[in-house]
């Protein structure tokens, strides 16, 4: 590693940690709000930075994620790696290293210090949560730690803002210092196998164009390349092409494990056993443990929630308060962005005149725009509780219990979460895969947390079954038809998923399962400003992402329904009758009597006209073309239309609906009387060509079923693209969901027609 | 002398030592990146699959199976 002999304008600190160090709360004490969130390209790996003030010198924070050990073995790990060599031009070289370690469980956090302290980057030592440590009966000699580390050591208390002051100055004290390699932990043939390697290795990298410049490997990579048995490392850094000198490398890893081997330090095993001889060494004396181990109130609170019995009631009861306040606590907000956006739509359509450009802005954009948003307060709740559990240790707990469940479709427990919160909208759902650190694992659990019937499901199934599903009821009013259909419908997601994800595991994202080993936190008190900030930026960040491509679809659908827009063809039939009706009204006094009936009859006409440029439009003719391709489903062209409308947003299905069957744009779903009106409406429908009756029981169901598994959210997919740092995701996650759904509704429509008659 | 036994024997609250982690090299180097290696002290804390252990003071919930296995030795803490 350079020194860094000029003075450069920003100082770079990089943030690293086991999991559940309180690293994240460190970061925004460290930063406050001045934080930049993003992703590393081609990773999943989301990129933070933050900006913070050293006396006066300006510097950059970067948070690496959580992890336990600096061994890269996917993409993902190769992260952290690279930035703290500074090998990502993305970030820059590093500075200052800022290791926090848990107090508690100082063994294990000191092996990652370990590796960190042979990057040979000047290191700062955060010892955090000395109060849990101290309520276990730990006391610890932090002066004596800090001389056997060699590294300054700052108690902490980050959730209390403690501490803060000390650890600057202790950051400044280290832009200065020069930072010594300590000795390496490693036995001295393992010692020399690296030199050994890293000079086989020099030629190689001068030669070609790689990440280094031209210059040696870093010693630590080196190192790495010899633990690495997966073959990771050797493809990433060494490349998957056979070039002469492959050969070579990879007869020399080879031989030099065998050599290592024999002399009794087997790779990796030596790892550890080097490192936690080292920090054997740095702990001794440091550390007064009690005699008898003390029970914390963590544990007493754990023997019941972790409890097989009193724990999983615990949990159930714990979701469905979660669930029913995100829908009833969102609702009205739900409610207020609607009309807003609803009062907006007016208020732009009245100040302008009736054409192309208002339609696009009232009902393009203003609608696009509203149909994101209104998912906020949702997303917003349910990210304000997950990371309420999140913070104060529960999460882990809900992993434990549901893991047994999960592992029969080749899960983990940590898939639940994200799953459960997909009911609501799978937006959070997809979102809250990031807990999941296997990355096979995360994948499945994004591609088929679509297949949960979220809410915007929800006025689909109720508005259908109230119209077509006949109240009925078994055992003795227990059982009710339509609601066990709509229970039905909840099963189909969940079955579909489940099976997808067993399908999945066992054919494209097939692999090694990885043992399963998580961590179970100490509870604490989750801290406020960790909540608020989680939930703020995972609502900003679908706000940002998701609005603009919702918006460029919304457009695209927009201009689909609008044009051509004949003018002529409509205005020649229609208009004539409605400029007459237009005038009788203007005759008439306010208080007329037969004025209610002809404002109707001027209504039925302008939802006419409307219907007409539909049936005129690219839309209505692209639901003409499709015709043949659903008639098998059951459904006529209105229907094909309708539902193509409702790709971009499941939720528009109803108003596309309602324009369709001539109720005009503005029908509330959410209102009995227009439910009432449509399914009056749906009842009536004919098919163009035989007179016979659209709609029966097995063409409902085969809508709904369609609506169950189909990939009806451009908002979802963009999640997805984001969350997997690709684009093949999102459209194998359609194709695949929208094949279901035709297969689904096939299916049920041509069993349905062969059964006897309800 | 205590027989080698798999973790999943111990009884809730007994203790144990760490003998050996068998396994994939990398999935057992992984085990012990988080301190479960051969001779670690622990404790069962609650039985099953996924089991609940305690390890170095922290709790740890772990899922074993045919091709990761710990094996422990029953008894005292050294």
């Amino acid at each position: 590693m350079k020194s860094p002999t000029i003075a450069r304008s920003t100082i770079t600190v990089a943030l690293i940690g086991n999991p559940n160090t309180g690293k994240s709360t460190l970061f925004t004490a460290l930063a406050g709000v001045r934080q930049r969130v993003g992703n590393y390209p081609g990773v999943t790996v989301e990129k933070k930075l933050g900006s913070l003030h050293l006396s006066g010198q300006a510097c950059q924070v970067v948070d690496l994620p959580g992890t336990y050990s600096l061994a890269p073995r996917s993409p993902d790990e190769m992260v952290a790696v690279d930035v703290l060599l500074g090998r990502r031009a993305d970030v820059g070289p590093i500075d200052i290293v800022l290791s926090i370690v848990d107090a508690s469980n100082l063994e294990r956090n000191l092996y990652l210090v370990s590796q960190v302290l042979e990057l040979g980057v000047p290191t700062v030592v955060a010892l955090n949560m000395v109060d849990i440590a101290r309520a276990r009966g730990l006391a610890i000699d932090v002066e004596r730690l800090s001389t056997q580390l060699n590294v300054p050591v700052v108690e902490v208390q980050a959730n209390r803002h403690r501490g803060i002051a000390e650890l600057k100055a202790a950051l400044v004290a280290a832009i200065s210092s020069n930072s010594a390699v300590p000795e390496s932990p490693f036995p001295t043939e393992f010692q020399r196998e690296v030199t050994h390697l890293q000079s086989a290795l020099a030629p190689r990298m001068r030669d070609e164009e790689s990440t280094c410049g031209g210059e040696a490997m870093p010693r630590y990579l080196v190192e790495r390349l010899l633990l690495d048995t997966s073959g990771y490392l050797q493809s990433e850094l060494l490349g998957n092409h056979h070039s002469p000198g492959e050969a070579d490398v990879a007869a020399e890893l080879k031989a030099a494990r065998g050599r290592l081997a024999a002399a009794g330090s087997p790779v990796p095993a030596v790892e550890a056993q080097a490192r936690y001889a080292w920090v054997a060494q740095v702990l001794k004396g440091v550390i007064a443990r009690p005699a008898e181990r003390v029970t914390t109130r963590s544990d007493r609170i754990d023997r019941i929630l972790t409890n097989k019995f009193w724990g999983t009631l615990l949990f159930v009861l714990a979701m469905l308060l979660v669930f029913s306040s995100v829908f009833v606590a969102a609702e009205p907000a739900m409610k207020a962005i609607d009309a807003v956006i609803g009062k907006l739509g007016q208020a732009v359509g009245a100040a302008m005149s009736e054409g192309p450009l208002e339609s696009l802005l009232v009902d393009g954009v203003i609608g696009g725009v509203g149909s994101v948003l209104v998912f906020l307060p949702q997303i917003l709740m349910l990210f304000f509780f997950l990371a309420i559990l999140e913070d104060c240790g529960y999460m882990a707990r809900a992993a434990y219990l549901m893991d047994k469940l999960m592992v029969r479709v080749g899960l983990s427990g940590k898939s639940f979460i994200p799953l459960l919160s997909s009911f609501a909208c799978a937006i959070p759902g997809v979102m809250a895969t990031r807990v999941i650190e296997n990355r096979r694992d995360r994948l499945t659990t994004i591609l088929v947390a679509p297949l949960m019937s979220c809410s915007a499901r929800l006025p689909v199934y109720t508005v259908l079954i109230g119209a077509f599903i006949p109240r009925r009821t078994f055992a003795g009013g227990l059982l009710q038809l339509q609601g066990v259909t709509l229970f039905t419908l909840y099963l189909l997601g969940i079955v579909t998923a489940a099976l997808v994800a067993l399908v999945l595991k066992k054919t494209l994202l097939r692999g090694p399962t990885p043992p399963f080993v998580m961590e179970l936190p100490s509870y604490k008190w989750p801290s406020p400003s960790t909540v608020l900030y989680r939930m703020g930026e995972r609502g900003w960040s679908f706000v940002r992402r998701a609005g603009t491509l919702i918006l460029a679809v919304s457009v695209i659908v927009w201009a689909a329904s609008y044009y051509p827009h004949n003018a002529e063809v409509v205005e020649e039939n229609l208009g004539p009758e409605r400029d007459a009706l237009t005038a009788r009204l203007v005759q008439l006094d306010t208080g007329a009597a037969e004025r209610a009936g002809l404002e109707d009859q001027k209504a039925d006409m302008d939802h006419a006209i409307a219907a007409a440029y539909q049936r005129q439009s690219i839309l209505g003719r692209m639901g003409r073309t499709i015709e043949p391709a659903v008639r098998p489903l059951g459904w006529d062209w209105r229907i094909g239309c309708a539902v193509i409308a409702s790709f971009p947003a499941r939720e528009v299905v109803m108003g596309a609906l309602g324009v369709i069957y001539n109720l005009g744009k503005g029908l509330d779903v959410g209102d009995q009387t227009d439910q009432d009106r449509l399914a009056a409406r749906m009842h009536a429908a004919r098919w163009d060509d035989s007179q016979a009756l659209v709609y029966n029981i097995p063409v409902a169901l085969s809508i709904m079923v369609f609506f169950a598994l189909c990939a009806q959210c451009a908002s979802t997919l963009v999640v997805i693209r984001r969350e997997t740092n690709s684009w093949r995701w999102p459209a194998f996650t359609f194709i695949y969901m929208t094949a279901l759904a035709y297969l689904g509704a096939l299916v049920t429509y041509q069993v349905g027609m062969r059964l006897p008659p309800f | 002398m205590h027989d080698l036994i798999p973790l999943s024997l111990l009884a809730p609250g007994q203790l144990a030592n760490v003998s050996q982690v068998m396994g994939r090299p990398d999935q057992v180097h992984r085990l012990e990146e988080l301190g479960l290696r051969g001779g670690a002290a622990i404790e069962m804390v609650q039985t099953g699959s996924p089991c609940i252990i305690r390890l170095a003071g922290q709790k740890l919930c772990f899922r074993a199976d045919e091709l990761l296995r710990v094996l422990v030795r029953r008894g005292a803490v050294t």
